[in-house]
C-alpha cells in the first residue's frame, strides 16, 4: 500500500476524463516528486485504510479523483505565457478571493462546493499571474488557521473516555489532512510558483501541518489527553487487553507527521515503559521461578519488538527493547543466577539454560553466567571428589557430570569458547583438589574397563569410554601416580591373561602417547614387546634340545620373561616349590642364559599361575589357580590333613601371604579345601583337608581372582614408589640445573624446578631435597650469601 | 576315593637384569638397570657389552668412547687395552 502506487493508479483513471483541462498548465508530474516524505503517513490514511472516511470528509461534488490535477502522460509540458498580458480587472482580487474562500469554507465544513473545479484552478492561476500570489497565500493561511483552530478547539472537553476521545482526534486529524490536501490541489499553481519562488514560505501542505501543530500545542489539554490516552491503551495491551491497534497506529503516525513524535510521545512512553517493567520485574521475580520468569521476559521482549512493527515508529524499537531489557533482566542478573542457575543445571534443563544464555547475551551478562557456571562445577564436583565414601564411583560420576556439561555447552551455550575454557579450568581444579587419589582411581577405572569379563561392552563403546576417561586424565597434574597404578594393573592383565582385548590395550597406549608423548609410554610399550618376545622364546624353548632331553613330561610350561626396567618392581616372595617344578625352572633358565649371555634371570613366583586337573569324588574339574595355591594344594596329594604350621614349613610362603592363600582356597566362594574349625579367617591352630564333597556346576573353575585383587601392601608400595621416584627426579633436576649454571640464587633455582618438574610439589619439599644435596656435597651455600648455591664438581 | 591334583599348565614369570659386576656404567654413570643418556628405554634397546678385561659398559657409551680416542682405546676402568670380549 505504498503511496506512489496508489497515486499512479488513481491518476491513470483521471487522465482520460480530464485531458481537456489545459489551463492552468498541468503539473502533476512535478508535484508527485516535490513532496514525497511529509505526506507519506497521510496518504496512507486518505487513500487506503480509510477510503470511506476520506470520501465522507469531502464535499459531494469534489471526489478525490476530480481533485487530481490533469495527467500529463509522457509528453513534456511547458508553461507558455499568454501572448499579451491581460489587463487587471478592477476588484479582481477581492472577487476572486470570495470564490476561493467560499470553496475553502465549504471544504472545511464538508459542504458542496458551488463552483466547478476548473474555475477554482483558473481563479488561483489568475491571481498568481497578476502577482497576487503572496496575498493569496496569506489569505489561504488565515482562512485555514481559523478552521483548524476551531477543529482543535472542538476537541476540548470532549469525552472523558479516552478511546472515544482518541477516535475523535483520529477523525479530526484525518479530516483536516484530507481538507488541506484538497485546498492544496486547488491552489496547486500557487504552490508551484509563488511558494517555490519565495524563500522561507512553507508549501500549503506544510503550512497546514504547522497550523495543526501550533493549535495542538496551544490547547495543551488536548495534547496531554492524547498522549495519556495512548500510554493508557498501550499499558492495557501489556496487561492483556485487546486494544484498537489501528487507532494507535494512526495517532502515532500523526505525531510523526507533525514532527513531535519523539518529544511529545516517545519520551514519556519510554519513561512509562521503564516504570512499568521496573515494577513488573520486581513483582515477577518474587512470584515465579526462574524458568517461568525467563520465559516471561522473552515474551515481553518479543511483544515490544512487535509493538514497534505494528503501531509505533521503527526508531522506537531500540530504546524500547533496551528499556525492557534493563528493567526485566539487567537489574535481576545476580538474583536470577542465585535463585535459578543451580536448579537448571541440576535438572539438565537444556532449553531453559539456552533461554538464559540468549537473554543474558542481550544485556552483556554472559560473564556473570560464566562465573556462575564455574562455581557450579566446582561446588558440584567437590562433592564427588572429596567424599572418600564415594571413591568407588568418583570416576563414573565425574564422567557423567562432564558429559552432561558438554551437552549443555553444545546445546544451551552455543559452544561459547570462553565457557569451554571455564569447564576445562573447573575440572582441572576439581581433579587436583585431592592429591593422588583421583589419578589412582582413573587408572583403576580403566583397569575395570580393559579387564576380561566386561560382557556387553562393544569395541566402539569401549573406545568411547577410553576417550572420555582420557579427558579427565588430561587434567591431572600428577600423571606419575596414574602411570604407576596403570602400569601395575596392566602388568597383571597381561601376565595373568586377563586383558579383554589386546587391540583395546594398544589403543589406550597410543592415546596416552598422543596425550603425553612417548616418554610417558615407552616402558608401557616395552611391556607389550616383552609379551611378544616371550612367545618366541617359549617356542624355541619347546624345540630346544634341553627341553626335549631333560624335561620330565606332564607339565606344559610357558614363561613370561620381563625386562626389569619396563615392569613394576615386585617385592621378591619366597616359596619352596616341589622338586619337579624346580627342575622345570632350572632347565628353562639354563636354556635362556645360553641364549642371552650376560644376564641374570629371577623367578617372580607370586605372579605365576597354573591350571590344575582335580579328581573330586563328585567329578573332574579344571582349576585356574595361582602358583602359591598350586604349591599348597599339591601338598595334599601326599597327606590327608595338614595344619597351618605344616603348610607354612613345607612351602616357606610368607605368613600373611599364606593366610591369604589358604583363605582363598578354604573360605571363599569356591572351597577346594576344608578348614577345621570353620571360620572366615585363618588361625595358627587351623588344619586343612581336601574338600571331598566339592561340587560345582561348571567344569572350569577360577580360584585365582585373589591374584588380580590389589592388596593394601601393593597399594602402599605403589604410591611410595611414586614419591621415591619424585625425589630422584627432583635431585636429578637440581643437579642438572646447577651443573650448567654453577651458581644460582635459591629463588631462581626453585622457579626453574617448578618449570621442569611435571608433578605437583611444594617449595618446602624442594628445600628438603636441596638440603640433602648439600649434605651429600653436590652443592654448597655461598660463603657470602646464604641465598645462593654453588655447584660442587 | 581320594582327591588327586595334577598340574598340567604352568604360566611362570621371570625377570631378567644385566649380570654386571658394577651397578652403574663407568662412562655415563647411569645405572645398568636404566639406559645410556642417548636412549629412552633400557633392556634390549640399550644393551651392555663386556670387554676382554670383564668390565661392562653400555654398548652406546663404549662405542662413543672408542670412537673419540685418537689412538688405541683403553678400558676407562682398568686402562687395559680395550678389546670386545669374544
Ligand atoms: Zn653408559
Ligand atoms: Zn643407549
Ligand atoms: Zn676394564
Amino acid at each position: 500500500m505504498s503511496h506512489p502506487n496508489k497515486r499512479s493508479s488513481s491518476t491513470t483513471t483521471t487522465s482520460s476524463s480530464s485531458s481537456s483541462l489545459t489551463s492552468p498548465p498541468p503539473m502533476k508530474k512535478a508535484k508527485s516528486h516535490s513532496q514525497p516524505d511529509t505526506k507519506n503517513g497521510l496518504h496512507h490514511h486518505t487513500h487506503s485504510d480509510n477510503d470511506d472516511d476520506g470520501r465522507r470528509a469531502q464535499p459531494d461534488n469534489l471526489s478525490r479523483k476530480k481533485a487530481q490535477p490533469p495527467q500529463p502522460g509522457k509528453k513534456q509540458f511547458v508553461i507558455k505565457p499568454f501572448k499579451a498580458k491581460p489587463a487587471v480587472p478592477k476588484n479582481l482580487e477581492e472577487e476572486t478571493w470570495e470564490i476561493l474562500k467560499s470553496a475553502i469554507c465549504a471544504i472545511f465544513l464538508k459542504k458542496p462546493v458551488s463552483c466547478v473545479l476548473e474555475d477554482l484552478y483558473q481563479a488561483v492561476y489568475n491571481l498568481c499571474v497578476h502577482k497576487m500570489g503572496g496575498s493569496l497565500y496569506q489569505r489561504i493561511e488565515k482562512e485555514c488557521e481559523r478552521h483548524i483552530a476551531a477543529a482543535l478547539q472542538s476537541l476540548v472537553g470532549q469525552s472523558p473516555d479516552l478511546v472515544v476521545f482518541l477516535t475523535l482526534v483520529e477523525r479530526c486529524w484525518q479530516d483536516l489532512c484530507a481538507q488541506i490536501l484538497m485546498i492544496r490541489d486547488i491552489a496547486l499553481y500557487l504552490d508551484r510558483t509563488y511558494v517555490k519562488q519565495t524563500p522561507n514560505v512553507r508549501s500549503l501542505w506544510d503550512m497546514g501541518l504547522q497550523l495543526f501543530r501550533k493549535h495542538l500545542s496551544l490547547s495543551s489539554e488536548v495534547e496531554h489527553k492524547i498522549v495519556t490516552g495512548l500510554l493508557r491503551m498501550i499499558e492495557k495491551e501489556r496487561l492483556g487487553e485487546a486494544v484498537a491497534r489501528t487507532l494507535l497506529n494512526h495517532l502515532s503516525k500523526m505525531f510523526i507527521a507533525l514532527g513531535i513524535y519523539s518529544e511529545s510521545f516517545e519520551k514519556p512512553f519510554l519513561e512509562c515503559s521503564s516504570e512499568f517493567y521496573g515494577t513488573e520485574g520486581v513483582k515477577y521475580m518474587q512470584q515465579s521461578d526462574v524458568p517461568e520468569y525467563l520465559k516471561h521476559v522473552e515474551k515481553r521482549l518479543h511483544e515490544e519488538h512487535e509493538r514497534c512493527l505494528l503501531y509505533l515508529d521503527a526508531s522506537t524499537r531500540k530504546p524500547l527493547v533496551a528499556t525492557a531489557e534493563k528493567q526485566l533482566l539487567e537489574r535481576h542478573i545476580s538474583a536470577i543466577l542465585d535463585k535459578g542457575f543451580t536448579m537448571l543445571m541440576d535438572g539438565n534443563r537444556i532449553e531453559d539454560l539456552q533461554r538464559m544464555y540468549t537473554l543474558f547475551l542481550r544485556v552483556n551478562a554472559l560473564e556473570s553466567l560464566r562465573q556462575a557456571l564455574s562455581s557450579y562445577i566446582r561446588k558440584t564436583g567437590q562433592g564427588m571428589i572429596m567424599d572418600e565414601e564415594k571413591d568407588k564411583d568418583m570416576v563414573s560420576s565425574l564422567l557423567e557430570f562432564k558429559a552432561s556439561l558438554d551437552t549443555i555447552w553444545e546445546e544451551s551455550f552455543f559452544k561459547n569458547e570462553a565457557f569451554c575454557i571455564t569447564i576445562k579450568d573447573a575440572f582441572e581444579y576439581l581433579i587436583n583438589l585431592r592429591q593422588n587419589r583421583p589419578a589412582e582411581l582413573i587408572a583403576k577405572f580403566l583397569d575395570e574397563k580393559l579387564r576380561a569379563g566386561n560382557k556387553g561392552t562393544s569395541e566402539e563403546e569401549l573406545e568411547g569410554t577410553l576417550d572420555k576417561v582420557l579427558v579427565l586424565f588430561r587434567f591431572i597434574q600428577g600423571k606419575d601416580v596414574f602411570e604407576a597404578f596403570y602400569k601395575k594393573d596392566l602388568a597383571k592383565r597381561l601376565l595373568l591373561g586377563k586383558s579383554a582385548s589386546i587391540d583395546a590395550e594398544k589403543s589406550m597406549i597410543s592415546k596416552l602417547k598422543t596425550e603425553c608423548g612417548s616418554q610417558f609410554t615407552n616402558k608401557l610399550e616395552g611391556m607389550f614387546k616383552d609379551i611378544e618376545l616371550s612367545k618366541e622364546i617359549n617356542e624355541s624353548f619347546r624345540q630346544s634340545s634341553q627341553a626335549r632331553t631333560k624335561l620330565p613330561s606332564g607339565i606344559e610350561l610357558s614363561v613370561h620373561v620381563l625386562t626389569s626396567g619396563y615392569w613394576p618392581t615386585y617385592a621378591p616372595m619366597d616359596v619352596r616349590l616341589p622338586h619337579e617344578l624346580n627342575v622345570y625352572q632350572d632347565i628353562f633358565k639354563e636354556f635362556y642364559l645360553s641364549k642371552y649371555s650376560g644376564r641374570r634371570l629371577m623367578w617372580q613366583n607370586s605372579l605365576g599361575h597354573c591350571v590344575l586337573k582335580a579328581e573330586f569324588p563328585k567329578g573332574r574339574k579344571e582349576l585356574a589357580v595361582s602358583l602359591f595355591q598350586t604349591v599348597v594344594l599339591m601338598l595334599f596329594n601326599d597327606a590327608e590333613k595338614l595344619s597351618f604350621q605344616d603348610i607354612k614349613d613345607s612351602t616357606s610362603i610368607e605368613d600373611k601371604e599364606l593366610r591369604r592363600t589358604l583363605q582363598s582356597l578354604a573360605c571363599g566362594k569356591v572351597r577346594v579345601l576344608q578348614k577345621f574349625p570353620k571360620g572366615r579367617d585363618v588361625e595358627d591352630d587351623d588344619s586343612f583337608t581336601f574338600n571331598d564333597t566339592f561340587a560345582a556346576p561348571l567344569y572350569r573353575i577360577k580360584v585365582n581372582a585373589i591374584q588380580m585383587k590389589e592388596t593394601v601392601e601393593e597399594n602402599t608400595s605403589t604410591t611410595e614408589r611414586v614419591f621415591q621416584d619424585r625425589q630422584y627426579q627432583i635431585d636429578a633436576a637440581i643437579v642438572r640445573i646447577m651443573k650448567t649454571r654453577k651458581l644460582l640464587s635459591h629463588t631462581i633455582l626453585i622457579t626453574e624446578l617448578f618449570q621442569q618438574l611435571r608433578f605437583p610439589i611444594k617449595p618446602a619439599d624442594l628445600k628438603k631435597r636441596i638440603e640433602s644435596l648439600i649434605d651429600r656435597e653436590y652443592l654448597e651455600r655461598d660463603k657470602n650469601n646464604p641465598q645462593v648455591y654453588n655447584y660442587l664438581a | 576315593m581320594k582327591v588327586k591334583i595334577l598340574l598340567f599348565w604352568w604360566h611362570a614369570v621371570a625377570a631378567w637384569t644385566w649380570d654386571a659386576q658394577d651397578e652403574t656404567c663407568g662412562i655415563c654413570r647411569m645405572a645398568f638397570d636404566g639406559c645410556c643418556p642417548d636412549c629412552k628405554l633400557p633392556g634390549d634397546d640399550c644393551p651392555l657389552i663386556w670387554g676382554a678385561c670383564n668390565h661392562a659398559f653400555h654398548l652406546h657409551c663404549i662405542l662413543k668412547w672408542v670412537n673419540s680416542q685418537t689412538s688405541q682405546a683403553h678400558c676407562p676402568m682398568c686402562r687395559r687395552e680395550w678389546q670386545f670380549k669374544g
